[in-house]
């Protein structure tokens, strides 16, 4: 596995205009360049907007999110399996808009409504209400499948998200960040645990799956990852499921238990690496992928794993039997976990438990959250979850609020019990 | 204080399923179980009434609750005790949200039901006290009941100790370190011996003792009904594609099978078009009319049931099961056919 390289260019302000450029942390993203990049018989029209942390502005039912990330000249891109292919020479320096995020939003089957607001709570909580957003708005051709359309959405996106990058290649960096690769089995420790990760990815046919290399994972075995990889976008979301437990390829290129393992490597413990599964439907497949899982990790030297999920119900199972399978292993397992606790929290947080283990609680599915009137809406003019106009004040479950319950932690959401927030304060 | 004491219609001697529809309404002093209670109470806590519901009536009408609420109030409640109820559904669901909207209207309450009573959930902020499961542990558990009125009575909140059982709230709030750190942290305590430290409680979950076996399917009222979202084309009546808050029924009388086309699958948790191309697969009319036609069942229910199980909490889930088995059993089905996404 390799190490890799972060030349990180921040962003502290967005907008559109005639030509993309990036200059003292503000971006401007060209008009006609979008045009351009989202262009496909399946789109009859591509609109662009900025919204901004701050901003009154309410982005309903978001599709994928991607962080702008390109590699420099030579460097064999981004992407791979989508963009650039995967065999392609590997190295060189990867440039970071850090800060800025491009999205599709709007109406496409199977897309449960979520949304984004750029103030107020649902900012707070959202993985994308603090970032600079490219919001893109698109309409059907007539001709076209929405399989079509959201083909079309996703490669636009992506290849945009690209271009924005390499408006920063000739940019001073604001930092310039080593990922060393994972300790490798057998290296001494000093002492330290190896701890990993496993990262179950949604695979549920259309619209519901998520991307490795360009391929759903439907049908693979778990399989070791270079997390590397992930860095450049090798794993790509087309699952459209559960706002609030959507793992966007934002969160992926940014994979937020893989950064605090990394953060820690060395002092409290070793990177040991990441453990990719799908979520299979059969149960007898959930079991043979878990049990793989487990002796993957077992093979690979791991002392304990933190295990991630997209989605509910289904992918509960497929949590929880990994959390069993590696205790069972004589691993230890912690699981992350939105709870189902009722809109009071009284009722049962859990729909599937390990019989060990222990599991961190990423908020409550079912909490309701209030939300201020907003000053504009895009990707949509009507809040169908709710039944009111987009910009409306509305009370929402927190399940709607996009990546506000990260199954891959990127959230500061927790539960506890009235008593035990009082202990700790 | 002055006492007002909530019963079911078996427990008020006017029957048991034969009753069930029975409306609410009010007795002077105690009746049945509140005999006892009474004695345990003593001259401090009077009942001063008794009010009562028939199950079917408590658990299947809105109106229930704020009508036996109204009355309560009218006897000139101080404290309501609601149940025992035990190990039975409908009871324990009327139980519990009569307590619950007492407590949120300001009068304290008290329930009382076996903890795996599936009308526990819908307690809540309301306390609840452990009953046994069947009434033969009624002397006991109206013990526990009395001493918990008791200390009610003088404000102290109820714990553990006094028998409760609803599950405390948990409420989620923003913390300082994201989730990922704080899984990070719980690896490496529990590396470091703190074996049972977890956010989440593990556990909790009950068990369904499944039903007998139907002695002749060939004489059986069989309904069919499935969390799967299958409603009219076009949804006329809403149906929530994820966390339902309620579910609907549909006429199949007269219907040899579900046309494709006139049906859809709203759920938001599966890939719909396979269901949507013949919505017999999701609700099997087509195959159920077969083994009618062949004497193999003996009838289908005239309408199906359908709710959504995508992202429903297990709270609400448990009601709809209390309120379909209730509503199966009083329409003389018994068989159902789930069928799930």
């Amino acid at each position: 596995m390799s190490g890799l390289r972060r030349v990180v260019h921040e962003v502290h302000s967005l907008e559109i205009g005639d030509a993309t450029r990036y200059e003292a942390h503000h971006l401007v993203v060209g008009r006609g360049q979008v045009q351009e990049l989202l262009a496909d018989p399946a789109l009859a029209a591509v609109r662009v907007h900025a919204a901004c942390p701050g901003e009154e502005v309410r982005i309903i039912a978001p599709l994928d999110v991607v962080e702008p990330r390109t590699k420099a000249p030579g460097g064999g891109g981004v992407f791979p399996g989508w963009l650039a292919p995967v065999n392609r020479r590997r190295g060189g320096d990867t440039h970071v808009l850090r800060g800025a995020a491009v999205l599709a939003a709007g109406h496409l089957p199977r897309n449960q409504e979520g949304l984004i607001d750029m103030s107020g709570p649902a900012a707070q909580r959202s993985p994308f209400g603090v970032t600079h957003n490219v919001v893109i708005e698109f309409e059907r051709a007539e001709a076209a499948s929405w399989e079509e359309v959201e083909l079309a959405l996703r490669r636009g996106v992506l290849r945009l998200a690209v271009h924005l990058a390499d408006a920063a290649l000739a940019a001073p960096a604001d930092a310039v960040e080593d990922l060393a690769p994972p300790h490798r089995p057998g290296e001494p420790t000093g002492g330290l645990p190896r701890i990993g990760v496993i990262t179950n990815l949604q695979t549920q046919g259309a619209f519901k799956d998520v991307f490795v290399y360009g391929r759903s994972m439907a049908t693979s075995l778990p399989t070791l990852f270079d997390p590397a990889e992930v860095e450049e976008g090798a794993v790509v979301s087309g699952q459209y499921g559960h706002p609030a437990l959507r793992n966007p390829t934002y969160l992926h290129q940014n994979h937020p238990v893989i950064a605090e393992l990394r953060a820690r490597d060395g002092r409290e413990l070793r990177f040991a690496g990441l453990v990719l599964c799908p979520e299979p439907v059969e149960q007898a497949s959930k079991e043979l992928v878990s049990t793989h899982a487990a002796w993957l990790c077992r093979a690979a030297g791991f002392d304990a794993a933190i295990v991630t999920k997209e989605g509910a119900g289904n992918a509960d199972n497929d949590l929880m039997l990994k959390v069993d399978a590696l205790e069972e292993d004589g691993l230890t397992a912690v699981a992350l976990y939105a709870e189902l606790s009722g809109p009071d929290g009284t009722g049962p947080p859990l729909v599937a438990g390990p019989r060990r283990g222990a599991v961190i609680s990423t908020g409550n599915y079912d909490q309701r959250v209030k939300l201020p009137a907003m000053q504009r809406a895009f990707g949509g003019t009507w809040l169908r979850i709710a039944d009111v106009a987009a910009t409306a004040a509305v009370e929402i479950p927190t399940a709607a609020i996009l990546g506000a319950l990260s199954p891959l932690g990127a959230g500061r959401l927790t539960c506890r019990s009235e008593q035990e927030w009082e202990g700790a304060a | 204080m002055r006492v007002v004491h909530y019963i079911n219609q078996f427990y008020a001697g006017l029957g048991g399923e034969q009753a069930a529809g029975t409306g609410p309404q009010v007795r002077a002093g105690t009746v049945g179980p509140g005999r006892l209670l009474a004695q345990l109470l003593g001259d401090t806590h009077p009942i001063v009434a008794t009010l009562i519901c028939g199950d079917d009536y408590a658990a299947s009408r809105g109106s229930a609750v704020p009508e036996l609420l109204a009355m309560a109030r009218d006897a000139g409640a101080e404290l309501l005790v609601a149940g025992p109820a035990f190990g039975s559904g409908r009871y324990g669901l009327a139980c519990a949200r009569l307590a619950a909207a007492a407590h949120a209207a300001g009068l304290p309450a008290l329930a009382a039901m076996h903890p795996d009573n599936p009308g526990l959930p819908e307690a809540g902020a309301a306390p609840v006290v452990a009953a046994g499961a069947t009434a033969r542990e009624m002397a006991p558990t109206l013990r526990t009941v009395a001493a918990a009125v008791a200390k009610l009575a003088t404000g102290v909140p109820l714990g553990p100790a006094d028998g409760l059982i609803t599950r405390p709230a948990r409420i989620g709030r923003l913390v300082e370190q994201r989730a990922a750190a704080r899984a990070v942290d719980l690896v490496l305590r529990r590396l470091a011996g703190e074996r049972e430290l977890t956010e989440i409680p593990l556990g909790g979950f009950d068990t369904v003792i499944p039903a007998a076996p139907v002695a002749d399917p060939a004489q059986a009222r069989v309904a069919l009904v499935t969390e799967g979202a299958l409603v009219p084309a076009g949804n006329p009546d809403r149906l929530e594609s994820a966390r339902a808050t309620r579910w609907l029924r549909y006429r199949i009388e007269g219907l040899d099978a579900l046309r494709p086309g006139e049906w859809e699958s709203v759920d938001g948790g599966f890939a719909t078009t396979a269901a949507n191309a013949d919505p017999n697969r999701l609700v099997p009319l087509d195959a159920a009319r077969a083994l009618e036609r062949e004497g193999r069942i003996g009838r289908l229910h005239p309408e199906f049931l359908v709710t959504v199980g995508n992202g429903t909490s297990v709270a609400t889930a448990r009601r709809f099961g209390v309120e379909w088995a209730a509503e199966l059993r009083k329409a003389g089905v018994q068989a159902a056919i789930l069928t799930a996404t």
